[in-house]
């Protein structure tokens, strides 16, 4: 585990340094007194990324300096794949969300996961998918007005 | 003596057939409202605006309110349904019931009464809140109002210094998540200047970091990612079978049991549900911070420890029933429904403000009344419904997850019609599955990204007024107070682990043991 915890911590160290850089400007209170209050955009920006560098760069020095790590990254040897088994999946449909739209992804998607993953027979599985979009369609494109994503194929005549 | 005859008026205007009707429709409305992600009590008012005109037009004022303000009481209870069951806020105000709600339903297989337990609590916030409604309408809305930006700065204070005490186990990484909420709050236009900071040259950043997506991907999908590693896939939840009564009698049995700590965050909720521009969201946050303060379990917060569930949804109920008070009594919305809800009281013909009070009498009491019946209908609903909704924990694993991942995608959309939204979801979900995984506590992120700016604004404010000094946050003996008690809540966790340290290296020293 140590490595990644110095990783993490030095992660977000670096986002903070970023963004005190981004804010330097503002680190301090104007003495120009043209400012509001004396204090510019950059100023609570700034001294929250500082006191996030300065927290994040005390997890690591306490990360570092304790004993070696004990425990593995994953639980479970099949921990890693049930895991990317279901972020490439989800990053696929909501990428191609863009040009499928909501409800054909929905359908597809809900699929997928019941057929792959459940096992499900075919029947069952075109079933559930086809409710559920159309479920999602009635509720919030007629019933709440609620306009979601919509495909490249959207017309008058195919409403999705 | 005069309240309660005017009170019982009000009941009797709100139990009209017609108007418990609307008040009805109002109620299921909200409740669907506030369960689905993505739709606010807020649009869900806006959207009926334009029908209670023609109710109000009929004549009947009370029945116009009594259905918008059914919604909004409606959306106040269903918002606890998804946060609770698929661990997705379905509400701003329901985000501090993810923090011990879903553990229980999930982690100890107890949805229903997770479920009932936040149902009891908003009733009896809601209850208490309008019985101050009641009697102190008047003074209470004029007190609010001698609240500025230094007092308030003074409780966003307050709501992070309990926050951080959050994860017992590491101040530190708590600190840091807070710091890196208020960051993200920053990003885009500062609201006071209008100049861009943070935003990287990317115009999509100008308009900030919207924080619906991003804590439906820290909590929703990150839990989800998280489950899949640690239980594998195909499980199903191993649940407890008993649901219904003997929940609803184990919440009445914990309510009373905690009563006073209860009674205390239902006062707070409701302050700060009066307090202009606040509302239920930070009194949530704030009434979890302080249960969990003074709980003698703290190390059960974040595990399904009941009192994390009552006290801010108690909190949350009985500041939405007080954001009303500054509206009624003075013409000042204290919430951002409550300010939808005054532009209908316009459109109706009805001029907010002290006068409401004598010259729109039966009105102003109906929309009491209906605080009482609107919150005991949906109380009902609520229970009743709850053995079939956490049901809804028993679906197969295949099945429910693509359903919480596509309710995620819609929550996100929704609120803003932007495919960027989306795609936060997905980016915060795997940082939110990454920094559970490094434990670096979640809270205090959502916290400080949802009360960054406001927090940020009232401290500009505050200065503004007076020049630049900073002495103005102790210029009145309120905000004086506010602020001691918010820097000492800030100094508590330090001097704990200070001493803990101590005791340690003492003990250490005794036992001559080699360093840890």
């Amino acid at each position: 585990m140590r490595p990644y915890q110095v990783a993490t911590a030095a992660v977000l160290i670096v986002i903070a340094a970023v963004a005190m850089f981004d804010t330097r400007s503002g680190a301090l209170p104007d003495p120009t007194g043209r400012a509001p209050g004396g204090l510019r955009g950059g100023w609570y920006p700034f001294w929250s990324a500082a006191l996030m560098a300065g927290a994040a760069g005390a997890v690591l020095v306490k990360t570092l300096r304790s004993g070696p790590s004990t425990g593995s990254l994953f639980s479970g040897a099949g921990g890693v794949r049930h895991m990317l088994l279901l972020v490439v999946p989800m990053t696929v449909a909501i990428v191609s969300m863009v040009w499928l739209g909501f409800y054909l992804v929905a359908a597809l998607y809900m699929a997928f996961f019941m057929k792959v993953l459940g096992k499900y027979p075919w029947p069952w599985v075109v079933g559930a998918s086809i409710i559920v979009s159309v479920g999602f369609f009635v509720l919030f494109e007629k019933g709440f007005l609620v306009p979601l994503p919509k495909s490249i194929f959207y017309s008058d005549t195919i409403p999705f | 003596m005069d309240a309660l005859g005017n009170l019982a008026g009000g009941l009797a205007t709100s139990l009209e057939p017609f108007n418990l009707l609307m008040l009805t429709v109002g109620v299921v409305l909200g409740l669907v409202i506030g369960i689905l992600p993505g739709l606010g009590g807020t649009s869900g008012v806006a959207i009926l605006l334009p029908v209670t005109v023609f109710i109000a037009g009929s004549g009947n004022d009370t029945a116009a309110v009594a259905l918008l303000a059914g919604i909004y009481w409606g959306a106040l209870f269903g918002g606890v349904v998804t946060s609770i069951l698929f661990n997705i806020p379905g509400e701003p105000w329901s985000v501090a019931l993810l923090f011990d709600g879903y553990p229980m339903a999930k982690r100890l297989g107890r949805p229903g009464l997770a479920l009932t337990l936040a149902f009891v609590a908003s009733l009896f916030g809601a209850i208490v809140a309008a019985t101050l409604f009641t009697f102190f309408a008047q003074p209470l809305a004029e007190l609010a109002l001698s609240f500025g930006p230094a007092e308030l700065f003074a409780v966003f204070l307050m709501a992070f210094a309990t926050l951080v005490g959050l994860e017992s186990e590491n101040p530190l990484k708590s600190i840091v998540m807070l710091a890196f909420g208020l960051l993200l709050a920053a990003v885009g236009f500062d609201s006071l200047t209008g100049e861009p900071r943070l935003n990287f040259g990317q115009i999509d950043l100008l308009s900030g970091i919207p924080f619906i997506p991003v804590t439906i991907g820290l909590f929703g999908i990150g839990e989800v990612l998280a489950s899949a590693e640690e239980s594998g896939i195909g499980f199903i939840e191993k649940l407890s079978a008993k649901l219904g009564l003997k929940d609803l009698r184990e919440s009445i049995r914990l309510v009373v049991k905690r009563f006073w700590m209860l009674l205390v965050n239902t006062v707070i909720g409701f302050w700060i549900g009066v307090l202009p521009g606040t509302g239920a969201t930070p009194a949530s946050f704030l009434s979890y911070g302080v249960a969990r303060q003074y709980s003698k379990n703290k190390e059960n917060f974040g595990r399904g420890e009941p009192v994390g569930i009552l006290a801010p949804q108690a909190s949350a109920n009985a500041a939405g029933v007080g954001s009303l008070l500054p509206m009624i009594a003075l013409g000042v919305p204290g919430s951002p429904t409550a300010a939808v809800i005054m532009a209908g009281l316009f459109i109706w013909g009805l001029q907010p403000g002290p006068l409401l009070f004598t010259e729109h009498k039966d009105f102003v009491w109906g929309l009491i009344g209906s605080i009482y019946i609107g919150h005991i209908i949906a109380f009902a609903i609520c229970v009743l419904a709850t053995p079939l909704l956490a049901s809804i924990m028993r679906i197969p694993y295949a099945i429910i997850t693509p359903f919480i991942v596509l309710i995620s995608v819609i929550g996100a959309y929704a609120a803003s019609n932007q495919i960027k939204d989306v795609f936060i979801v997905l980016v915060f979900g795997i940082i939110g599955y990454w920094l559970r995984k490094m434990r670096y506590p979640l809270a205090p992120l959502v916290v400080a990204l949802v009360l960054g700016d406001q927090s940020e604004e009232e401290l500009r404010k505050a200065l503004i007024g007076s020049g630049g000094s900073p002495l103005v946050f102790f210029s009145t003996p309120m905000a004086g107070i506010l602020m001691t008690v918010a820097i000492a809540l800030f100094l508590l966790p330090v001097l704990q682990f200070a001493y803990r340290r101590m005791t340690r290296a003492r003990a250490r020293d005794a036992a001559d043991e080699p360093a840890e």
